[in-house]
């Protein structure tokens, strides 16, 4: 407790390649965070092109930029997201195809990652890093308690995971992100694309990343995405959203950050 | 890293596909029953490039501890050859490392005459015997040391060796006086002042080889250690050669030659040679860690009638004077073309 008291759980999705769910993940565990009764901000780091607020279907995602120039506080930068019969969480993003934050330089991420850290009006912040291995991906990366890297079975995404965690083990000396593969066909195919990725961690960084779960491909969640609404609320009982809960389960019982869930379904 | 996914009829041919087209340092990260039958084989390599990774922005991505390692394995990989001490003597290539280093080239052929002659078959040995018949190695002993007339030419470092001396000095438990001898130079006394102010050192000033002579008649007769500093002059030039001649005469007076290892080689070799003429038998050479091209510092101690004392390798006082030894020199001289192109 004393470790929560300090401040929020900084968790980060990053993924190498683009392409592979992060948004999707990011939101649908803000939401399952929310769910389990976290006092959860989801910030939307991928500062060159945010698209967490086309993915809720907001009008407004609170105002990233900002916050980083000095002009507010983190209260009011802030957009809240309710959602009928669940809770809500907080969203922080820069205005969606702006791309006024794709080059930020490097003091101004280590400001964001600072302010995320001590942001103790939550208990978890989840950081949805833009694709690729850039300076501002791997810092924010690199600040978090929990970084999960998003892979697919697809061959490309799993390289660009690997450059992911090998840029993350450099920058933090020794520090790898857990795996979590998403549209796989099941727990098998799931197991495998992980154990390709950590077995070639294994053999060319000398680490073993935590495998951490999976989220099945749905086809609820394309339908989801297309309607830009949320999975929990359009199919509350799709397979995806169970994946997603139990990814929740794993990271908050994992960091003894659980709370008793309201069962607010 | 590098993925690929082979799919073949059994195991067996998968392996041999992957060794085939990969090579045998790639490692089987995945298989599996492929649908239709066979196998399905996904083996992965990481290219041993050199990881100078600029990542998306350009910004490098530095890991002191990764270029170490890749310079380690360069280094095991590439030339097993250029370890120190384990080169055959090659009189052609040793005067080719000579050219790179501006060495002179009577020196040069000189020294490689030598170095044949001792019949070495390691090319740095063989070299280091031939440049130890050359060099004298004559270091300073402070405990017993008197008085010492820095000379040389201007901005070689002597006020920097002055203050480098008085710190040794004071380490082997010396007093110090530090005489000022160019009492016209901008700045000069200053600076002096300073250094004898951190090392708490006496400081005096002459203005006249009278008061030169008393001043370091004084110290000695106290047993401190005098240290004067004079103003640059060049000691090809006979009139003023000449005065500094007068002043190395001085009684308990030492005169010490300082140089600079960034001077051109021929003209070293000629101002250390001049030195010598004015009764210098010690050198100290300065610089040694700016200069890329060993020759100038190589001429200077292989000079006829005087020896190093030390080399410095820091413009800073805590630097300290350095000795150098023919071997250490040796390998400067003969390093690979790689290294000296590094």
């Amino acid at each position: 407790m004393t470790l929560k008291s300090m401040g929020p759980r900084l968790t980060a999705i990053g993924s190498g390649k683009g392409g592979t769910g992060k948004t999707f993940v990011a939101v649908a565990l803000a939401h399952a965070f929310a769910d389990l009764g976290e006092r959860v901000l989801l910030c939307d780091a991928d500062l060159g092109l945010a698209n967490v607020m086309v993915q809720l279907g907001v009008a407004s995602g609170g105002d990233l930029p900002g916050l980083l120039a000095g002009r507010i506080v983190l209260t009011d930068a802030v957009a809240r997201i309710g959602i009928a019969s669940h809770a809500g969480f907080d969203l922080l993003s820069a205005p969606a195809g702006s791309g006024v934050l794709a080059d930020s330089d490097a003091e101004t991420v280590e400001r964001l990652a600072a302010m995320l850290k001590c942001a103790s009006a939550y208990d978890r912040v989840l950081i949805d890093l833009g694709a690729g291995v850039g300076a501002t991906t791997m810092t924010l990366a690199a600040h978090a308690d929990d970084t999960l890297v998003l892979a697919t079975p697809d061959p490309a995404s799993l390289t660009d995971a690997y450059a992911f965690a090998k840029l993350m083990v450099r920058r933090t000396g020794g520090r790898a992100p857990a795996i979590v593969i998403n549209m796989a066909a099941g727990a098998g195919e799931a197991k495998r694309t992980a154990d390709a990725l950590i077995r070639s961690a294994q053999t060319f960084l000398k680490i073993r990343p935590d495998y951490l779960g999976f989220v099945p491909n749905d086809l609820h969640v394309v339908e989801a995405v297309r309607r830009q609404t949320m999975l929990c609320v359009l199919y509350p009982r799709s397979p995806a959203v169970a994946a997603i809960e139990t990814l929740a389960g794993a990271l908050g019982g994992q960091m003894g950050n659980l709370k008793i869930a309201p069962s607010l379904r | 890293m590098q993925l690929r996914t082979f799919i073949a009829k059994d195991m067996k041919a998968a392996l041999t596909s992957v060794r085939a087209e990969m090579g045998p340092e790639a490692v089987i990260v995945g298989s599996e029953r492929a649908k239709g039958g066979g196998v399905m084989v996904r083996a992965a390599l990481e290219e041993p490039e050199v990881q100078a990774s600029a990542d998306e922005n350009g910004e490098p991505v530095n890991d002191v501890d990764a270029d170490f390692r890749d310079a380690m394995i360069r280094r095991l990989r590439d030339k097993p050859a250029a370890k120190p001490g384990r080169r055959r003597f090659d009189r052609s290539e040793l005067l080719g490392s000579f050219a790179r280093h501006r060495l002179p080239d009577a020196l040069g052929h000189a020294l490689a005459e030598a170095s044949a002659k001792t019949n070495v078959s390691d090319m740095t040995l063989a070299l280091a015997a031939a440049i130890d018949a050359r060099m004298k190695s004559v270091p300073i002993d402070f405990p017993n040391a008197k008085a010492f007339l820095l000379v040389g030419p201007n901005g070689v470092g002597k006020t920097a060796v002055a203050a480098k001396l008085a710190a040794h000095a004071k380490l082997a438990g010396r007093n110090v006086t530090l005489i000022a001898g160019d009492v016209a130079g901008a700045g000069a006394v200053a600076r002096l002042n300073a250094f004898a102010e951190h090392l708490d050192a006496t400081i005096a000033t002459a203005d006249s080889a009278f008061a030169l002579a008393s001043l370091t008649g004084d110290a000695v007769a106290q047993g401190t250690l005098a240290i004067i500093d004079t103003a640059g002059f060049d000691p090809r030039q006979p009139k003023i050669a000449a005065v500094y001649a007068a002043l190395a005469k001085i009684e308990s007076v030492e005169p010490v030659g300082v140089l600079s290892a960034l001077t051109d080689a021929e003209e070293i070799a000629e101002i250390a040679s001049a030195l010598a003429h004015i009764g210098v038998t010690r050198l100290i050479v300065t610089a040694v860690d700016l200069a890329r091209r060993a020759g100038a510092l190589a001429a200077a101690a292989m000079t006829e009638g005087v020896g190093l004392a030390h080399i410095t390798r820091s413009p800073f006082v805590a630097g300290g004077l350095e000795t150098l030894t023919p071997l250490a020199l040796s390998r400067l001289l003969a390093e690979s073309e790689q290294e000296s192109a590094q």
